[in-house]
């Protein structure tokens, strides 16, 4: 299935190249893995492998913009910190597993014993190209990951990756470094005493302080010893900050609107670029005015508060919660209507029926099914800087593909095939529907 | 919550930078007497207090007929207002960490703290370590984000602790015998260990400034020096050592009392406050030596051994040697009557009605640094204000409104219809997402 | 503080490990020209009271001193019924956070036959502290009165006998004015779910859901809890029917024996209540066990409150000055429980269920009134109510001929926090209202 022909054409089909208008009737041919053709009047080259896609639909490959697909016992969740809220919430499924698969490291008794911290990681290194989600998700029309390392607070390097199936890791890397991914949870009783620093939030906070103000003087030193080491004491190699120094840019996490006004300060005091992701609370007509404020884009979870199954009668179900339940799929519309840019991550719903529900819900919720499509396309891609060859159908991009018959986000559609690197693949059957428990595991459950 | 005071605020938000004027109240001014009269408000400041005043063309009048005003109530020790721990426990000395950075302005804490005639509160980082994090001076300035909540100009703090809390990680259950399961213990695990955490601290702060100094020197001398590593624990001391940074300690025995004192004597730096210093009366005079400011607990006692020599009377006993006074909750709940745990300090030692009523405004005020702006109806403070149904050190009094720079932040009647709204609206969402849930399907737990 | 100086000096040289005999303790007092307020009828301005034998002799504007009579000039001064604070664990619990010093909360899930009043340390210095406070009697709990003690406690069902006690005698048996007051029964509790303060917020735990179970399985060992507490108290009945047969070969059962007071209707059961489902679950356990309730603490009485009037079900409501249950409930939801209740028709008293507080019962009474309940609703609540409530109404709970001489005389109003109290009287003796708080104030206010 996967060998690939070298030319291929769709022809006859309706194109919805995201970049530019939609294609009632075209072409796309697709020539050593890149879009060499896009029209209505394409010429088909003699020998290629022709696809007629009479009654279907060309989109652009769908784009999980945070993600931790192939890196197999990754927790399937890339958590915006559950820490968001009050009351006791367990730590993110991250820690625990890694906690769960790790040897115990040494306590931490504060930030120079750079706790839980792997900056240097880069998730293409990590990379094992025989973990079984990268079918499951592609199934669902998604062709590119940015794939995440997300155990502990500087868990490391994303990478952005197109979901082929590969000999080696190294042939499904688009770009080998996007940023950072930071993490932070929260307290549990006394101050995380048991586990060593950092134990409440704030103490997350400033070892983060910490760790930039290091860095820069890291590299001062540095520097200066390069340019004239006579006379200088040799400074000491730390690779917690070259990996926080190679780093381009951050991922914090966001889910309140308290969250996304303290993780956008926080950016602007580090001086660095960041990225937010969770946005729970971004349907909150407050959310929208501060993120434009600080023009930064951000990743939406698709995974919306639910209401919980069989509540207690009596228990107290606060407002706060009930309007994330009510209004978290608005959260997209608020975003678009207010210009702000976002993208959407899977948080670990890979089943592909789920991810349509999911997506399906922010449509109804008031968000334009070209504008859904985007958000998990071309701007994904020019979040991440590679709008230049992902994201949208245009000739000279990357031959990411989903040929599909009906609306790619009905829940009623069939996804015909997947190009991934103009790679054809048939989309693996169909999990059996599920409940929540298909898609969102027990913390520190590992497949 | 956020959606009913949404319906609150909005409610009764009023014009920016109007003029107000209170008429009619029984003013407690705690600095200048009182008196029966009206207060104006312009530009969120005091701008008249008299018996008879020239009432603004175009003022807001708000009628306190047969009602008191008094200055907003100040609490000099809370944690509310706290996102994700109000300690950082892992640490001996967590200076590093601050509550600026999480500040959670929409804890429904600060809004019941308003509607107790709180304006201004001294957010604390917890007990769990002999020096703590970084603390905040909030304003109950319910509705705005973070930042806007911050005590403009205040003096930030660091939070001290001594005795039982911060040894407690160092004695964990089962923790210290020979056939108990090794679990960590945290030093100290006395009150001698405390000592020492605190001058090593010192110790290092001192010779970490002393670097900086000469790096600044050197700078100033316009040489091109790499500066030292900038160090967020060190830093904290480094401010304490420079009177940038106010160290508010908490502490219960009389002993440990001293202790601090004679450590900070001998680094060089000032107590600012100590906080709950139950046994203060019994060193009242080291403590007033010091020129440190006692902030009390009115009449809570015997919850631990070292309370079991708390006395209600400490308040009384304390601001009768010349200490600068206060009450404070450190307590969600308590928070909500200070007026009316200031009156304790009348019953138990006989503390005149207005130095009562100054242990809850212009004292914390005082120990806070921020009495040039809050803690007494004077003009050209800001307008903090409550009105009270009844006399505020009566336990029968109930907050009416509450004024936070000449904005009407609570006022008891919007409250009350607000509420039932919110529940209104919440019996609304609870049916809507009720219908929209699929028919129960049978639990089933996902394979392997 | 110097009147109560006074009297300290007075009784100075009779003064016995902390407790005052008079010379002639068993002498009359006649408290002349005092204002009378008996709470179970208009107050009666300017007269006398007689206390004789421990009882209340007479009351009138002319009451002649009987020969040896202490004369007490009440001019200016006021006369109440002692407090009653029904829920405490005065006595059994010294410091809070040291376990050695607390006896409550013993091991085992049915444990009827625990008497509290025998644990009952009369040298409790919390007995002394709280009587200043006008607290002549308290319910005493063997298992913090509320809602299950610490640790093991946690698990009880049945967890004793609770003691009406007085706050003043030698020796327990002294003390005591029911020994068996009520049958402690902490009905079982909904899970974690929906209990104070410990709410998650379930849209943050998705994911995390299934592991704490569903409503269902919750339900399901709530109702397993419940048969465990009926299946024992089945078999209890069995035991009584069997002794009352003298079955032959019986074995005496202490569990057993000890509810069969409760069968026959001379003690009620004290059951520890949350929400309304488990307010009318006890209600209807009680009635087909045919036994006499009273509820404990309700966090809300909501749909059940038409249910407790029609049934004549008495309520003992916990701290007044307590925060909201829920994040979106209102500010003053604690505060207008009481008012709740009396508009409703449900009898209540106040309990405060913590000993730091037992002395703060008259404040969180007031604060209900504030709130709207009538000020005489308030003061029943804490004196007549809970002597009906604990069947003593005949001894105690007013001020009339005949009833036991447990008075308190005050500056003022007794619910006021500024009210000093001047005398308290126990079955007619003028205890002690020096205390180990007022000595040590006394000794540290003549430091130099």
């Amino acid at each position: 299935m996967a060998e690939s022909p070298p030319v291929t054409a769709i022809r006859n089909a309706r194109i919805v190249t995201v970049g530019g208008p939609v294609i009632a009737k075209g072409t796309v041919v697709i020539h050593s893995g890149l879009i060499e053709a896009v029209g209505e009047n394409v010429a088909i080259p003699a020998g290629a492998w022709v696809i007629d896609g009479e009654g279907m639909t060309v989109y652009p490959g769908l784009i999980d913009a945070l993600s931790t697909v192939g890196i197999p016992g990754a927790a399937p969740a890339a958590t915006a910190g559950r820490g968001g809220g009050r009351g006791q919430t367990a730590t993110p499924a991250t820690t625990t597993t890694a906690a769960a698969t790790q040897p115990a490291a040494p306590r931490a008794m504060g930030p120079e014993d750079r706790p839980q911290t792997t900056s240097w990681l880069l998730a293409a290194d990590e990379i094992s190209p025989s973990d079984h989600r990268i079918e499951t998700v592609r199934s669902g029309g998604i062709t590119t990951t940015a794939t995440y390392p997300t155990r502990g607070i500087f868990a490391g390097q994303g990478s952005l990756l197109d979901l082929i199936t590969a000999e080696k890791a190294g042939e499904m890397v688009v770009v080998p470094s996007l940023g950072q991914y930071i993490s932070v949870t929260r307290a549990a009783g006394f101050g995380g005493f048991g586990s060593g620093f950092p134990g409440a939030l704030m103490g997350y906070i400033a070892y983060i302080r910490q760790i930039y103000l290091d860095a820069d003087h890291y590299k001062l030193v540095k520097d200066a010893y390069a340019k004239d080491p006579r006379g200088l004491e040799r400074p000491q190699y730390d690779r917690a900050l070259e990996g926080v120094l190679e780093s381009k840019r951050i991922l914090l996490p966001a889910n309140r609107v308290i969250e996304m006004d303290r993780m956008l300060r926080l950016a602007a005091d580090l001086k660095q670029p960041v990225i937010l992701y969770g946005m729970r609370e971004a349907y909150r007509p407050e959310a929208a005015p501060l993120l434009k404020k600080f023009a930064r884009p951000v990743l939406v979870s698709l995974k919306w508060a639910e209401a919980p199954r069989d509540p207690d009668p009596e228990a107290d179900q606060t407002l706060r919660s009930l309007s994330n339940i009510d209004q978290g799929p608005a959260a997209p519309a608020a975003l678009q209507k207010a210009g702000v840019p976002f993208a959407f991550y899977t948080d670990g719903i890979d089943a592909p029926r789920d991810l349509v529900r999911a997506v399906k819900k922010a449509i109804d919720a008031g968000l334009a099914r070209e504008d859904a499509l985007r958000a998990f396309t071309l701007s994904p891609a020019e979040i991440y800087g590679v709008a230049d060859r992902l994201g949208s159908i245009e000739k000279g991009k990357i031959a990411n593909l989903v040929l599909t018959k009906g609306d790619i986000f009905d829940s009623n559609t069939h996804i015909e095939t997947v190009f991934v690197d103009g790679k054809p693949y048939k989309p693996v059957a169909e999990a059996p529907p599920g409940g929540r428990g298909q898609t969102t595991e027990e913390p520190g459950e590992i497949r | 919550m956020r959606k009913l005071l949404f319906i609150a605020l909005a409610a009764l938000a009023p014009v920016a930078a109007e003029t107000i004027v209170i008429e009619n109240a029984t003013i407690m001014t705690v600095t200048k007497g009182t008196l029966k009269g009206s207060v104006v408000i312009r530009d969120g400041k005091i701008a008249e207090v008299g018996e008879k005043v020239m009432v603004p063309q175009g003022a807001t009048i708000i009628d306190a007929g047969g009602q008191y005003l008094i200055p907003g109530i100040i609490d000099c020790h809370s944690h509310i207002a706290v996102d994700g721990g109000v300690n950082e426990g892992s640490v001996s000395v967590s200076s590093m960490v601050d509550i600026k950075d999480v500040i959670d302005p929409e804890d429904v804490s600060i809004y019941r703290a308003l509607a107790g005639g709180v304006t201004t509160a001294n957010i604390l980082h917890g007990s769990a370590n002999a020096i703590g994090g970084k603390t905040v001076v909030l304003k109950m300035r319910w509705g705005k984000d973070a930042q806007g909540m911050i005590f403009e100009g205040a003096l930030p703090g660091i939070k001290f602790a001594l005795g039982e809390n911060p040894k407690r990680a160092g004695n964990p259950p089962g923790g210290r015998g020979a056939n108990a399961t090794p679990v960590f213990a945290r030093y100290p695990a006395t009150r001698m260990g405390v000592e020492d955490v605190i001058r090593e601290a010192f110790n290092q702060a001192k010779a970490y400034k002393a670097e900086w100094d000469a790096y600044d020197a050197s700078a100033a001398r316009g040489e091109h020096a790499i500066p030292p590593r900038k160090d967020l624990k060190l830093e904290a001391l480094k401010e304490v050592l420079e009177g940038k940074r106010y160290v508010h300690a908490h502490c219960y025995r009389s002993d440990e009392i001293l202790m601090l004192l004679r450590v900070a004597d001998d680094y060089g730096f000032k107590i600012r406050t100590l906080q709950h210093v139950l046994e203060g009366y019994k060193v009242a005079p080291e403590i007033l030596a010091h020129g440190a400011g006692a902030s009390t607990f009115s009449d809570w006692w015997a919850y631990k051994i070292e309370a079991i020599d708390a006395i209600p009377y400490n308040a009384a006993l304390m601001q009768k040697k010349g200490i600068v006074v206060s009450l404070n909750s450190d307590d969600a709940e308590l928070m909500r009557h200070l007026n009316t745990e200031a009156a304790k300090a009348m019953k138990y030692g006989g503390v005149s009605e207005n130095d009562a009523l100054a242990m809850v405004t212009i004292n914390p005020a005082k120990q806070l640094g921020i009495d040039q702006r809050v803690g007494s109806i004077e003009v050209g403070k800001d307008a903090d204000l409550v009105i009270y149904d009844k006399h505020p050190l009566s336990d029968y009094a109930k907050v009416q409104k509450v004024l936070i720079d000449g904005t009407v932040y609570f006022d008891r009647d919007k409250a009350v219809s607000a509420a039932k709204a919110a529940a209104a609206e919440k019996q609304k969402l609870l049916d809507k997402i009720k219908q929209s849930q699929p028919r129960q399907q049978p639990a089933r737990r996902p394979n392997g | 503080m110097k009147k109560i100086g006074l009297l300290f000096s007075l009784a100075a040289g009779l003064w016995l490990g902390g407790m005052v005999a008079w010379a002639a303790a068993d002498a009359p007092v006649l408290i002349r020209g005092v204002d009378v307020y008996p709470v179970t009828g208009p107050a009666i301005k300017g007269v006398s009271v007689l206390l004789e034998n421990g009882k209340i002799a007479d009351i009138g504007a002319k009451v002649a001193a009987p020969k040896g009579a202490r004369i007490v000039d009440g001019k200016g001064l006021c006369v109440y019924p002692g407090l009653i604070d029904s829920a405490t664990q005065l006595g059994l619990s010294e410091i809070e956070a040291i376990r050695e010093s607390v006896d409550t909360g013993e091991l085992g899930e049915f444990m009827p036959q625990l008497r509290a009043l025998a644990a009952v340390n009369p040298g409790s210095e919390h007995f002394p502290v709280v009587r200043v406070n006008g607290v002549t009697t308290a319910m005493t709990f063997p298992a913090g009165g509320g809602g299950g003690g610490r640790g093991a406690a946690a698990r009880q069902v049945i967890s004793g006998q609770a003691a009406l006690i007085h706050t003043d005698g030698w020796t327990w048996e002294q003390m005591a004015v029911l020994p068996s007051a009520a049958v402690a029964v902490q009905f079982p509790s909904l899970g974690g779910r929906g209990g104070r303060g410990g709410n998650p917020d379930f849209a943050e735990l998705l994911g995390e859901a299934g592991a704490a179970g569903t409503y269902a399985q919750t339900l399901r060992t709530y109702q397993e809890d419940l048969a465990k507490l009926t299946d024992f108290f089945d078999q209890a009945r069995r035991y009584q029917k069997a002794k009352a047969a003298s079955a032959p070969g019986l074995v005496r059962d202490l569990k057993y024996e000890a509810l069969i007071p409760v069968f026959e209707g001379k003690t009620p059961l004290a059951i520890s209540v949350s929400t309304p489902k488990t307010i009318h679950d006890a209600i209807a356990f009680a009635d087909k066990q045919n036994v006499k309730v009273v509820l404990l603490q309700p966090r809300e009485i909501g749909s059940a409150a038409a249910e407790l009037k029609a049934k004549n079900i008495p309520v003992i409501l916990g701290k007044v000055l307590a925060l909201p249950h829920g994040e979106d409930d209102p500010y003053d939801q604690a505060f207008t429980l009481p008012l709740e209740c009396y508009k409703a028709g449900v009898k209540f008293a106040f309990g405060t269920f913590e000993n730091e507080f037992v002395r703060d019962l008259p404040y969180q009474a007031a604060t209900a009134v504030a709130f709207g309940l009538p000020r005489e609703e308030a003061l029943k609540a804490i004196t007549i109510n809970p002597a009906e409530i604990w069947g003593v109404s005949d001894q105690a709970g007013s001020i009339e001929k005949g009833k036991l001489a447990d008075l308190v005389v005050t500056t003022g109003d007794i619910l006021e926090i500024q009210t000093q109290v001047k005398h308290v009287f126990i079955k007619g003796q003028d205890v002690d209202l020096t205390n180990k708080q007022t000595r040590l104030y006394e000794k540290y206010l003549a430091r130099p």
